[in-house]
């Protein structure tokens, strides 16, 4: 069995400010980071190399500094990293991003589709969760979203839970599949040092626009058809009323119940 | 049971001088034809410097035979010292320029840094030596076998609140070293350890100060960059080493920072408002006017000197930089000196993995460096201090004038460890520093938005690493000190209310205050997850 996860590096934005005039991320002093929901990927993946000795490849398509991110999941246990770089890939949106990295994903296999490929639900920096279905479509491989419990068999016979709005659907089916991962799915494990060590010798795979051989009109920002307008910060919202109940705390209870019996939120 | 790790040399602590003795022993090794040894360097910081923390304006004569010319071409730094003035600040209003200073206390021309990236950029040079860097890894204890120190442990991970494996459970690693480099800063653990047990302590017990620091930034146009101030007097007593600074870093980012001794007598102290109150008066007022607070941090200064200095060697291993308590104590300048060890660690430790030995000529070969002899020559500077500000300005004058000479006796003073020493609460003393409090702006956030801005975080689901020896104690200790640890935390984690104490690990800045200043001596401070704590980018 043969598992690819796909990983991305993003700036922490734990610590993130926006630039008031372009309304740009201030990336000084941002630190880069596995997308967090990759994480939760990253661990399903090594949890199927764990039971059933499947062979995971980690991608990650980005600049060289991306690197980082790889050996980290080299360290956790990946047995190969692919990066997919080029200044060719500049630019690309999500529609760009999904061929690009469906074409890396098979160059990566051999010319073959994996078993299974697995990403976080969506990136913290953009949000827009599109890569992983996108690629889902160009591998024309069934998806499965939100999986937040993933049971998976030998013969590759699946069951997921996955987190709906209207509740939990529980999916079976046959790999090969595509599946995105929410965060309830694990908890990701740390390397070991010697995981580390390990994976600082490593090698690495970098792939470019003509490895993967990619339609050069297809890939980045000629690829995309995504125009972006302008870029503003969402309107501030005004801060909510305080109750100081550090004092007396039946008194704070009391006022939030009148505040809510207000609203007619409770009776 | 997981592999055992094997490295010639394990540098404990990736800041100045534990980068600095990595890079010294692959550049010395090369230089002498030799293959360059196994070293491996480790940090409890999640990524390179985000536990370290200074000023910071840099003697450059610490690079000089550690980095190339283009290397310290190249630092990162925006400015360098222009301008710079010593100011003594009488009350909130007043201050008086000093007219005339010892020229060795001059930096004009030095570059003006922040610390973590300078340690990121020398992690970068260690790098591409072939020197193994792993941060997010604490070492939480050595390894000692028939006299001699052959290694050392990693932290477990992913241990719940009680103690407990969870699913994510990483067990501690086992590294085997010929040579074991302690390299873990001001009031490292593993360090006290080892000279409390071994008995390698200097004349005089280490003294320190917390130094807190704020990065500010400032409307273009309104500053000078490169224009640097120090200060001493207000909001410090009298009888108190404390001082600031204020360092134009570039034209729109300003390091304002107060440091205070930790053996000040009076409970009712506290230092973070005393930071606050620094950054109100008018003296700092104008340098930072319309400014906005955006990092924050703090962490202990050895300030003993000299005399505090404990042996630097134990068989097998070998302390460098801050931890052996290497500062100039008239400047409070360390960076230097710190690399100047680390580069004479590299002699040592490469004379010993060639030969079996010459790791116990280090202390000697420490002893030639310019920093060594700096410290010499201000030896009784912070002793004299303890006597208060008067009396430790002329003896730093008369030092400076007789190449340390005078006074030639060892100055009483500082004879005892910060704990001790500290006066009974007094309650009108403390009403009294409450009534006076600076009004909040974005120049002026409160101690739990700073806390926020140092980034320091911490997995809420592990055992506490803040632990406290007898909780009966802190009844008594609050009873006669009112719980001091509620004021000299920088970062607001202790809280002691009705005989229960609450201790907000997670806000903790690794700044070791309360392990040295708790009257009681009531606290451990033990390493949490390998990973955790502040998160500089910026300090």
């Amino acid at each position: 069995m043969h598992v690819v996860v796909c990983i991305k590096q993003v700036p922490d934005t734990t610590n993130v400010r926006i630039n008031p005039k372009t309304n740009t991320l201030m990336r000084e002093g941002v630190e880069s980071i596995i997308n967090p929901f990759d994480e939760y990927a990253l661990e399903e993946g090594l949890k199927v190399k764990d039971s059933l000795g499947a062979r995971l490849t980690v991608v990650t398509m980005g600049p060289p500094q991306a690197t980082v991110i790889l050996r980290e999941a080299l360290a956790r246990g990946a047995d190969d990293a692919v990066l997919v770089s080029s200044r060719a890939f500049g630019g690309a949106d999500t529609l760009a991003t999904s061929y690009t990295i469906s074409m890396a994903i098979r160059k990566a296999c051999g010319g073959k589709t994996p078993d299974l490929v697995l990403f976080g639900k969506q990136a913290i920096d953009g949000d827009t969760a599109q890569v992983g279905p996108g690629v889902s479509e160009f591998l024309d491989v069934p998806l499965v979203t939100y999986v937040q419990a993933l049971r998976l068999t030998a013969d590759g016979a699946y069951e997921v839970d996955s987190q709906m709005d209207d509740g939990l659907h529980v999916v079976q089916g046959k790999l090969p599949a595509v599946m995105t991962v929410v965060k309830e799915a694990s908890t990701p494990r740390f390397a070991s040092l010697a995981g580390w060590m390990k994976a600082a010798k490593a090698p690495i795979t970098v792939l470019d626009e003509k490895a993967i051989e990619a339609d050069p009109i297809r890939i980045g920002l000629k690829g995309s058809p995504t125009k972006v307008v302008t870029i503003f910060p969402p309107p501030v919202k005004g801060g909510g009323e305080k109750v100081d109940a550090r004092e007396n705390a039946a008194d704070g209870v009391k006022a939030i119940v009148e505040f809510l019996e207000k609203k007619g939120l409770v009776k | 049971m997981s592999e055992v790790i094997k490295t010639d040399v394990l540098v404990i602590g990736a800041g100045p001088s534990g980068l600095a003795t990595a890079i010294s022993i692959a550049r010395k090794a090369k230089a002498a034809g030799d293959e360059v040894p196994r070293v491996v360097v480790l940090d409890k910081g999640r990524s390179l410097g985000s536990h370290v923390l200074s000023g910071a304006i840099v003697d450059p004569s610490g690079f000089t035979g550690l980095l190339t010319d283009e290397e310290i071409e190249k630092i990162p730094c925006d400015a360098k010292c222009v301008k710079e003035s010593f100011r003594f600040i009488s009350s909130e209003k007043k201050s008086s320029k000093i007219p005339w200073v010892p020229p060795m206390m001059s930096s004009e021309g030095y570059p003006i840094v922040s610390l973590t990236k300078l340690v990121a950029y020398l992690g970068g040079i260690a790098s591409k030596e072939g020197i193994e860097i792993y941060t997010g890894y604490a070492v939480t204890s050595l390894i000692e076998e028939d006299g001699r120190i052959v290694g050392a442990r990693t932290g477990e991970k992913g241990l719940d609140k009680d103690g407990k494996k969870k699913s994510n459970y990483l067990p501690s690693e086992e590294i085997r070293a010929k040579v074991v480099v302690l390299a873990e800063g001001g009031a490292g653990i593993l360090t006290e350890k080892l000279i409390n047990e071994k008995n390698l302590k200097g004349v005089r017990p280490q003294t320190y100060a917390v130094g807190i620091k704020e990065l500010i930034d400032v409307p273009a146009g309104t500053q000078t960059a490169g224009e640097t101030m120090h200060t001493f007097g207000y909001p410090s007593d009298m009888g108190t080493y404390g001082g600031g600074f204020v360092y134009h870093v570039s034209e729109t980012q300003v390091m304002v920072g107060y440091v205070y001794a930790l053996d000040y007598r009076k409970a009712e102290k506290d230092p973070y408002r005393m930071f606050r109150q620094f950054k109100a008066t008018a003296a700092v007022a104008s340098h930072i006017k319309d400014g906005k607070s955006v990092a924050y941090g703090a962490k202990v200064i050895p300030e003993g000197g000299y005399y505090a200095v404990p042996k630097t060697y134990y068989p097998g291993c070998i302390i460098v930089g801050d931890g052996a308590g290497l500062l100039d104590s008239l400047r409070i300048k360390g960076v230097h000196i710190s690399l100047q060890s680390g580069q004479a660690a590299a002699t040592a430790i490469l004379a010993e993995l060639k030969d079996g030995k010459g790791l116990e000529t280090y202390p000697e070969l420490l002893k030639q460096t310019s920093g060594w002899k700096e410290m010499k020559r201000v030896r009784n500077v912070r002793a004299s201090f303890s006597k208060g500000m008067p009396v430790g300005i002329m003896a730093a004058g008369l030092a400076w004038m007789t190449f340390g000479a005078f006074p030639f006796w060892r100055v009483g003073g500082c004879d005892e460890p910060d704990h001790e020493g500290l006066k009974k609460f007094d309650e009108n003393a403390y009403k009294k520093e409450m009534a006076s409090d600076v009004e909040a702006s974005p120049v002026q956030p409160d101690r739990l938005t700073d806390v926020f801005m140092s980034g320091t975080n911490h997995e809420e689901n592990q055992p506490c690493h803040i632990k406290i020896k007898n909780i009966s104690k802190c009844a008594e200790c609050k009873e006669k000190y009112g719980a001091p640890c509620m004021r000299f935390c920088p970062a607001e984690a202790y809280r002691y209310e009705e005989g229960n104490m609450q201790i907000d690990f997670s806000n903790c800045l690794h700044c070791k205050t309360c392990r040295i200043k708790c009257p009681m001596e009531n606290i451990e401070w033990t390493f949490p997850q390998g990973g955790d704590g502040p998160r500089y980018t910026r300090m």
